[in-house]
């Protein structure tokens, strides 16, 4: 008893001591600014105490939550395209050399275009609502997702793939049973990625979107922000949208971290 | 060595394997004028210094590559492609890492044509015998990771055993353990060979080695093969008596029979060295 006491002890020490290490920073700043919104006088300045009102406010009457989930919605429909694509693309591309020529000029050079660069087209050919904020989630998310797999299948050692075929394993089981999971690692690692693009590119998606469409149609918290932006001019609304926007990253974040630990148990 | 009935297990004629090496773009010969007949339950050893195109002549057999000119024929058939008659085992074992020992011994059967007509029951008897046979009770739910190499190996001969391929094929597969290990296992693979039952019901060994008293210790005979290019140089029969034990060792003809296979590659062994 008394041995797990002391050798416990040091330990919960060091954590309280952590603890105040990573927030001190963070609460001296948000002390800091309340004070400097007080001292500004002005009542639209954005400041803590007002955004958590703000924050109250808009997910009781604002619809913070419904906006929140229709962008995640787009999201993770974008990217669940985007991993069908860009997996299967990019385990053909990794395993077969004559599909990776004729591919690999038109990735390359499609790469480079950011998202946001695809906006007018997409709301020319697709108008301003989910169909347009999709395709540039799926295009953003494409990419990570598509280089990861290629990445991944032509690192596959391929010593386990011959053993597979001495063991009489037919091809397709050998693409399906060997290289795929072969290249789960890298496979996640993109999906990790993409998924973070593809929540940046909503954002700025929606805002895009919301802007042609004068604040109406598309919806999501990316237009939201537009809205509080350009109409309302809301300062607190648009911090607390911010600080939505990232809260929902860091937990996709988290989540894909907490999958691939899931996914792959041979890996620690 | 030869025993009475017509074909022979394994026929290499005349084989020669020609490569174009990817750096230098020269043209190499990796085997030339390899002839060999392997009769039906017998373990051949193949040793000679790097390079000779030992791994070359066990590729070619497990049908992982084709010769440039030759036949390679398994009872009378030539060897089209790789198939689970003949089972391979990897110098590094090839595991897949993301299985687990029971899953990784029973890939083959899962996966390939060995599982073929087996139900869900048979299979899983077929790899508890062989986790039994080769002593890994307890860690079939370990990843390769998680094994020692001689653990990893014990792995890679259940799965190559639960396969139930005709014959067996294995690249230095103690290679990469210490001296100690490596002994024992020799002992335990003579067994699991099946030393100790009749000679009709042993499997069919080439065995790739490049430590000359493992291959005396194993082998029925002793492929010797030499460099630039490869060949082979001399067969050598072991006539020390089954089932063998660690104090054959202790055997003046098996230090006779070392020496002899020494004497046959040591010039080229020296060269290798000088450079």
């Amino acid at each position: 008893m008394s041995m797990m006491a002391t050798s416990r002890a040091p330990q919960r020490l060091s954590r309280r001591a952590w603890l105040v290490q990573t927030t001190l920073v963070p609460l001296v700043l948000i002390g800091i600014w309340e004070v400097w919104a007080i001292l500004a006088a002005d009542p639209r300045a954005p400041a803590p105490t007002r955004v958590v009102e703000s924050l109250i406010d808009l997910v009781v009457h604002g619809g913070l939550i419904m906006a929140t989930l229709q962008s995640l919605g787009r999201v993770v429909s974008g990217f669940a395209l985007a991993l069908v694509i860009g997996v299967v693309l990019g385990i053909l591309m990794g395993s077969i050399r004559w599909v990776r020529n004729l591919l690999d000029p038109i990735v390359e050079s499609f790469r480079p275009i950011a998202p946001m660069a695809i906006l007018p087209v997409a709301i020319l050919w697709f108008g301003t609502g989910t169909p347009a904020a999709l395709s540039i989630v799926s295009y953003a998310a494409f990419f990570p997702l598509l280089l990861n797999t290629v990445h991944g299948v032509s690192q596959v050692d391929r010593k386990l793939v011959l053993a597979a075929r001495t063991m009489g394993v037919p091809r397709w089981r050998i693409l399906t049973n060997v290289v795929l999971p072969a290249s789960l690692p890298s496979i996640l690692l993109g999906s990790r990625l993409a998924m973070g693009v593809a929540w940046t590119a909503i954002i700025a998606a929606e805002l895009g979107v919301g802007a042609k469409s004068g604040g109406g149609g598309s919806g999501g918290i990316g237009a939201m922000m537009f809205i509080f932006y350009a109409y309302n001019i809301d300062l607190n609304a648009i911090v607390v949208c911010m600080i939505v926007v990232g809260v929902v990253a860091l937990l996709i974040d988290r989540l894909f971290r907490l999958a691939e630990r899931r996914l792959m148990p041979w890996r620690n | 060595m030869v025993n009475g009935n017509g074909t022979p297990k394994l026929r290499l004629q005349d084989v020669s394997k020609e490569f174009i090496a990817p750096r230098t773009g020269q043209l190499t010969t990796a085997a030339t004028g390899v002839n060999l007949e392997i009769q039906n339950g017998e373990f051949i050893c193949v040793v000679g210094p790097s390079g000779c195109g030992k791994s070359t002549v066990l590729n070619l057999i497990a049908g992982l590559d084709n010769p440039t000119t030759g036949k390679i024929e398994a009872n009378g058939a030539p060897i089209l492609g790789p198939g689970a008659d003949r089972g391979v085992m990897f110098q590094d074992y090839a595991l897949m890492p993301w299985q687990t020992v029971y899953d990784n011994i029973g890939f083959g059967l899962r996966y390939g044509t060995p599982g073929d007509g087996l139900s869900s029951n048979e299979r899983e008897g077929r790899i508890r015998h062989f986790i039994d046979l080769v002593g890994l009770n307890g860690s079939e739910k370990k990843y390769p990771h998680q094994l020692s190499g001689g653990m990893r190996q014990r792995v890679a001969l259940a799965r190559l055993l639960a396969n139930g391929p005709d014959i067996l094929l294995m690249d230095e597969p103690l290679g990469a353990l210490d001296a100690q290990t490596r002994l024992i296992l020799q002992v335990e693979l003579l067994r699991i060979w099946g030393e100790t039952g009749a000679r009709e019901q042993r499997k069919t060994a080439i065995f790739i080695t490049h430590d000359i008293e493992e291959a005396v210790f194993l082998g029925d005979r002793v492929v010797v093969m030499s460099t630039h290019p490869g060949r082979v140089k001399a067969v050598i029969d072991i006539d020390l008596p089954r089932p063998r034990t660690e104090h054959i060792r202790a055997n003046p003809r098996f230090g006779q029979l070392a020496d002899q296979i020494w004497g046959l590659i040591r010039d080229e062994a020296y060269r290798a060295i000088d450079g």
